[in-house]
């Protein structure tokens, strides 16, 4: 079997064998990633010695399913493996006391064989099915405890908010099919004119939706009513991936005018998510305000024409996240909660995990040698350089600065104050996922020379950018660690708090139109029912008058009839009085009466 | 020997006579003739499938005189517009009857009507005479009828009479529109396979043809305003007569908007496309809405069914006013496989709430909860079905949906708004599955039995279809495209 084909299949049918045996589903799981691992890499060091695959699937009539194994794609899917396989490590020990780990594993596999076709694709069908099937699968992994309260309405919010923009997708897929007349992802990308801009602004939609960018960002937070190994994922390679990497593949296409827009979306949500994660009282939560406002930052790169620095970005982002969340996980195990005021001090209990997770934290400000700051670098880098520098690199930097600070406060909020600490089991499981991740998040930034290698892609030099980054992610900590949340934020916090929503935000402009639409169309329904009711009585009723006039006016003249002959019968019968005389002067007039007529109808003739 | 097709077609009769004969046979007798029965026809129409169609027309014809004095024949045959849907029939009855099978109450007279309507679905959709049609169209109407009135629920009667009524005199206009053509043809036939070769009616002729043929099969399909029957009479049918309305009968409408409106009158058709497009998109979303307000799982799911009937009139209007054959193609490959996914999938729903009712004696949404927990395998099994009828990828309702959506933009792009009720859709089934079988499980359903190996023998096939049509739906469009690639008009 192709080894394409293998990166998929592998996880997907672990998964089915995992839900039949219900016997070992974390072992089936790991063999399962595992293999979709070897073949994920084996597909990268292909493409580094310049080899190629493709696998062309039948599919709809003249429009064949397609994957292929670029560069790029090889490399996404690298990712995707590696960050899903150490995550399912972490979660061996995270779900040890679950009853139900079956069904998780085989979800988790299922996901990750979803995403892989997502980055794998080579046709639009393909990738738009993939895109809606990781919404799926995300929907089932939020509502994993579906008993819970409050997860349901999570589950239920994240898939309605991703497809509602996933039409965008739809839309922009028919576009390029029809005007390219063939789905290839690579042939469509030769789309210019009007249809790239609204090709364009409509893939904008359908990213900003999966990667949870303004004003789409609220339901990414709510997500959090997962389990922790979820967020781990979804935050990092797979579901809030999938918006930035349809962008970065289509880059090539997209007209200056979209990509200013989408420039602007990132800037403004890695500000605006920023804010939201400094002000939030929960650590998961405000783990994925930041995951708003890094792929805001990676829109940014991708707004100023450079995709790469936004690949660049992804990738670290992805190490430096998951290992955030899953040292979120141990730190919510130790204490039953996620709520800052009761994680207090968690992280001095556990030093170990404190550690790695403080690394994460410090690559995610951009604090050199580790990967964030290369990645953060080449973001601002790409703003500076960009013909719209003013706008994309300030908001780029402000986003930056909001990074350091709230990682900072999250730290020092880790590191002080004491409470209880509990016994965890499946410590060293998830220790061990845990530290490939951390590694991962410190060292990655090495790899990037070879990535641009890969790609043959050059980034831009600039000592500015580093200067500006650095500045702004030390001034960040510096002011999270030293200043709190409330203070720097100021009048701001309520609103921040409150997710910037809009008047109400989804429930308002979405949610209660539909809602009042579905009422009227009910309405309308009943009176429609009423009318054909109201039809069928009229013809009853006309059928009942029918009948009266039958019993009274017909039936009646018939009636009044036969009584009339039944009377003149009765009169007859007083003629024939059986009397003789009286029966012969009747025959004399009535032969009279006769004759007489006749006679002078024959005088007449 | 006859040929397969009429075997097929009446193998089910005969099942029914043999039903008839057998007065004193208990009921488990009477099930399993349904069930072998139905089982045979299915193989038939597995057969028939087997030897597909031509590209040049209809295949597997078989011919012989009824009443030549009028030019009305017995005449039988498929294209791929036909054969999915002749698939579709058997599949559905042949669940249908193991499901039935625990209906203890008048049996010989159940097994009798549905196998009748089997004989009567697989006829609507085989017959290339007219009158042979319009007797087989009219039949069907008979024994839904008495489906209803006989073991329906609650307000059955008032139910039946309305979708008798209302669908007889819909069907009116249709017979008026068969003479109109019989009359326009020359020599005068009852052929439909000459009167779509050469359409007999050109013109202001064709005009009130097919606006008859279209009122006949608006309220069949059904489209908005005509379609106030739907709601009422699959609430008040038994889950099996709601599995045969909806996956089979409706059918009937959008095969006869292709067969009869648009083969036989395409000029007019063409002239009207807009009107026809704009019903088609109204109606697909005035069902998302409506479904969207309704508590009763049943109503829900009954609403859904104008919804994604909607898109079949979009697709077929699309497939009249493109003027590229390729889209046309395309929206019709689109139109014809989404009857087929919306019988599968609509079909296994019907199935679900049956099973539902069954247990708890109600179809109320709020009056449930948690029962995923309780019911694993049932709740999985409409969680597969409820996302299936949203549109996901990778099951049956995606690739029909995605075609017609594609050839709609390429066509007429402002049509494309309807693509709005994917969403809505997709709101309503998470809000269903949200409140029946989320949450924390509630004391009153804690005994409900899960699904038993009746049940499961019922739905299973169709559920594996749904995958297997959503993965590869290759098998079905490559039947039906070889019609639609070559059709003329």
């Amino acid at each position: 079997m192709s080894l394409i084909a293998s990166a998929i299949l592998a996880p997907l049918s672990a998964a089915p064998l995992i839900l039949l045996l219900r016997r070992l589903p974390a072992a089936l799981a790991l063999l399962g990633a595992g293999v979709g691992l070897l073949a994920s890499l084996g597909l990268l060091v292909d493409a580094s010695h310049g080899i190629g695959d493709a696998l062309i699937l039948p599919g709809l009539p003249d429009l064949p399913l397609r994957l292929v194994a670029t560069p790029l794609t090889a490399l996404l899917s690298s990712l995707v493996a590696v960050i899903s396989s150490l995550v399912l490590v972490y979660a061996t020990g995270y779900m040890k006391q679950d009853s139900e780990k079956p069904r998780f594993f085989a979800i988790m596999l299922f996901f990750v064989s979803a995403m892989q076709t997502l980055v794998l694709a080579g046709d639009w069908i393909l990738l738009l099915a993939a895109w809606e099937l990781i919404g799926l699968a995300s929907y089932l992994l939020i509502g994993f405890w579906y008993r819970r309260p409050g997860v349901r309405s999570a589950a239920t919010r994240a898939f309605l908010v991703t497809r509602s923009a996933d039409l965008g997708l739809y839309i922009a897929v028919f576009i390029l099919i029809a005007g390219a007349g063939s789905s290839d992802i690579a042939t469509t990308l030769d789309t210019g004119g009007r249809a790239a801009v609204a090709a364009g602004l409509l893939l904008l939609i359908a990213a900003m939706g999966k990667s949870a960018q303004t004003p789409l960002h609220d339901w990414l937070q709510r997500a959090m009513a997962g389990p922790t190994p979820v967020s781990a994922l979804l935050h990092s390679a797979t579901l809030v991936a999938a918006g930035a990497i349809l962008l970065i593949r289509t880059a090539p296409m997209l007209p200056p005018e979209v990509l200013l827009a989408i420039g602007i979306v990132g800037g403004i949500t890695s500000v605006v998510t920023g804010l939201i994660a400094l002000g939030e009282p929960d650590l998961k939560r405000l783990l994925a305000a930041s995951t708003s406002s890094q792929y805001g930052l990676m829109l940014v790169a991708v707004g100023a024409g450079v995709p790469l620095a936004a690949l660049l970005h992804l990738i670290a982002h992805a190490a430096i996240k998951s290992s955030l969340f899953l040292g979120a996980g141990v730190f919510q195990h130790s204490r039953d909660s996620t709520a800052l005021t009761e994680l207090a001090g968690a992280g001095r209990d556990r030093p170990r995990i404190f550690a790695g997770f403080a690394l994460a934290a410090l690559a995610l400000a951009g604090i050199p040698p580790l990967s964030g700051f290369y990645s953060k670098d080449a973001v601002i880098a790409a703003a500076l350089a960009s013909t719209k520098a003013p706008i994309l690199a300030s908001l780029a930097l402000a986003g930056t600065l909001l990074t350091g600070a709230y990682m900072a406060r999250t730290l020092r909020v880790l590191w002080r104050g004491s409470g209880k600490r509990r016994d965890i089991a499946g410590l060293g499981w998830m220790g061990a996922g845990l530290a490939g991740l951390v590694i991962l998040a410190i060292f990655l930034g090495a790899a990037f020379p070879a990535v641009e290698r890969l790609l043959s892609v050059r980034l831009p030099e600039n000592t500015l950018a580093q200067v500006l980054g650095l500045s702004a992610a030390l001034g960040g900590l510096a002011l999270g660690w030293l200043i709190p949340a409330r203070r720097l934020l100021g009048p701001l916090l309520p609103w921040a708090q409150q997710g910037f929503a809009l008047a109400g935000g989804l429930d308002t402009w979405m949610v209660r139109p539909a809602l009042a639409v579905a009422r009227g169309c009910e309405q309308l329904e009943r009176q429609l029912y009423a009318g054909v009711l109201a039809v069928g009585r009229l013809g009853l009723g006309i059928g009942q008058a029918v009948r009266r006039s039958d019993d009274r006016v017909i039936d009646g003249l018939i009636f009044s009839l036969a009584r009339a002959t039944v009377n003149l019968g009765h009169r007859a019968r007083t003629l024939q009085s059986g009397l003789i005389h009286r029966e012969l002067a009747v025959t004399a007039v009535g032969t009279v009466l006769i004759f007489v007529p006749l006679f002078i109808a024959l005088l007449i003739f | 020997m006859p040929s397969l097709v009429s075997i097929t077609l009446f193998l089910p009769l005969l099942g029914a006579l043999l039903v008839m004969a057998l007065r004193k046979a208990p009921a488990q007798v009477v099930h399993s003739i349904g069930i072998v029965v139905s089982g045979l026809t299915l193989t038939g129409a597995v057969l028939m499938w087997s030897r597909g169609v031509n590209e040049t027309g209809f295949a597997q014809l078989e011919q012989f005189d009824w009443m030549p004095a009028i030019g009305a024949a017995y005449r039988v045959g498929v294209d791929g517009i036909s054969l999915p849907l002749v698939l579709l029939s058997a599949l559905l009855f042949f669940v249908t009857f193991i499901y039935s099978a625990k209906v203890r109450e008048r049996s010989h007279a159940y097994v009798v009507l549905l196998l009748l309507l089997e004989t009567a679905a697989i006829g609507t959709f085989t017959a290339l005479d007219a009158i042979l049609f319009y007797v087989f169209f009219e039949v069907s109407l008979v024994s839904m009828y008495f489906m209803i009135a006989g073991w329906g629920h609650e307000d059955r009667q008032r139910a039946a009479l309305m979708f008798f009524l209302y669908t007889l005199l819909g069907s009116l206009p249709l017979l008026l529109a068969i003479l109109g053509l019989y009359l326009g043809s020359d020599p005068h036939t009852f052929d439909m396979r000459v009167w779509i070769d050469k359409p007999p009616l050109t013109g202001t002729a064709a005009m009130p043809a097919l606006v008859a043929m279209l009122f006949t099969f608006a309220v069949k399909t059904p489209v908005f305003p005509f379609h106030t029957w739907l709601p009422a009479a699959h609430v008040q049918a038994p889950a099996a007569g709601s599995v045969i309305l909806a996956g089979v009968m409706l059918k009937f409408g959008t095969y006869g908007l292709i067969r009869f409106a648009l083969q036989m009158t395409p000029g007019a058709f063409r002239d009207a496309g807009i009107a026809i497009l704009v019903l088609g998109v109204v109606s697909a979303l005035y069902g998302a809405f409506a479904a969207l307000a309704q508590s009763d799982l049943k109503r829900l799911i009954a609403y859904t069914s104008v919804n994604h009937m909607g898109y079949i009139i979009v697709g077929v209007a699309i497939a009249a006013l493109a003027l590229d054959p390729a889209i046309r193609a395309t929206a019709l490959d689109g139109s014809v496989l989404q009857m087929v996914s919306h019988g599968l999938v609509t079909g296994a729903l019907f199935f679900l709430v049956g099973m539902l009712q069954d247990r708890a004696r109600t179809r109320e949404m709020d009056r449930f909860g948690g029962l995923l927990k309780v019911t694993p395998l049932l709740g999985w099994s409409f969680v597969l079905a409820a996302f299936a009828s949203l549109g996901l990828p990778g099951l049956a309702h995606f690739p029909a949906e995605f075609q017609i959506f594609l050839a709609t933009l390429r066509v007429e792009p402002v049509a494309d708004v309807v693509i709005l009720g994917i969403v809505i859709t997709a709101g309503l089934y998470l809000k269903a599955i949200s409140r029946v079988f989320l949450g924390e499980p509630r004391e009153q359903w804690a005994g409900m039995a899960d699904l038993n190996v009746r049940e499961v023998l019922a739905l299973g096939p169709l559920l594996i279809l749904i995958i297997a049509l959503g993965i590869a739906p290759a098998w079905v469009l490559d039947i039906i495209h070889q019609t639609t690639a070559a059709l003329r008009f």
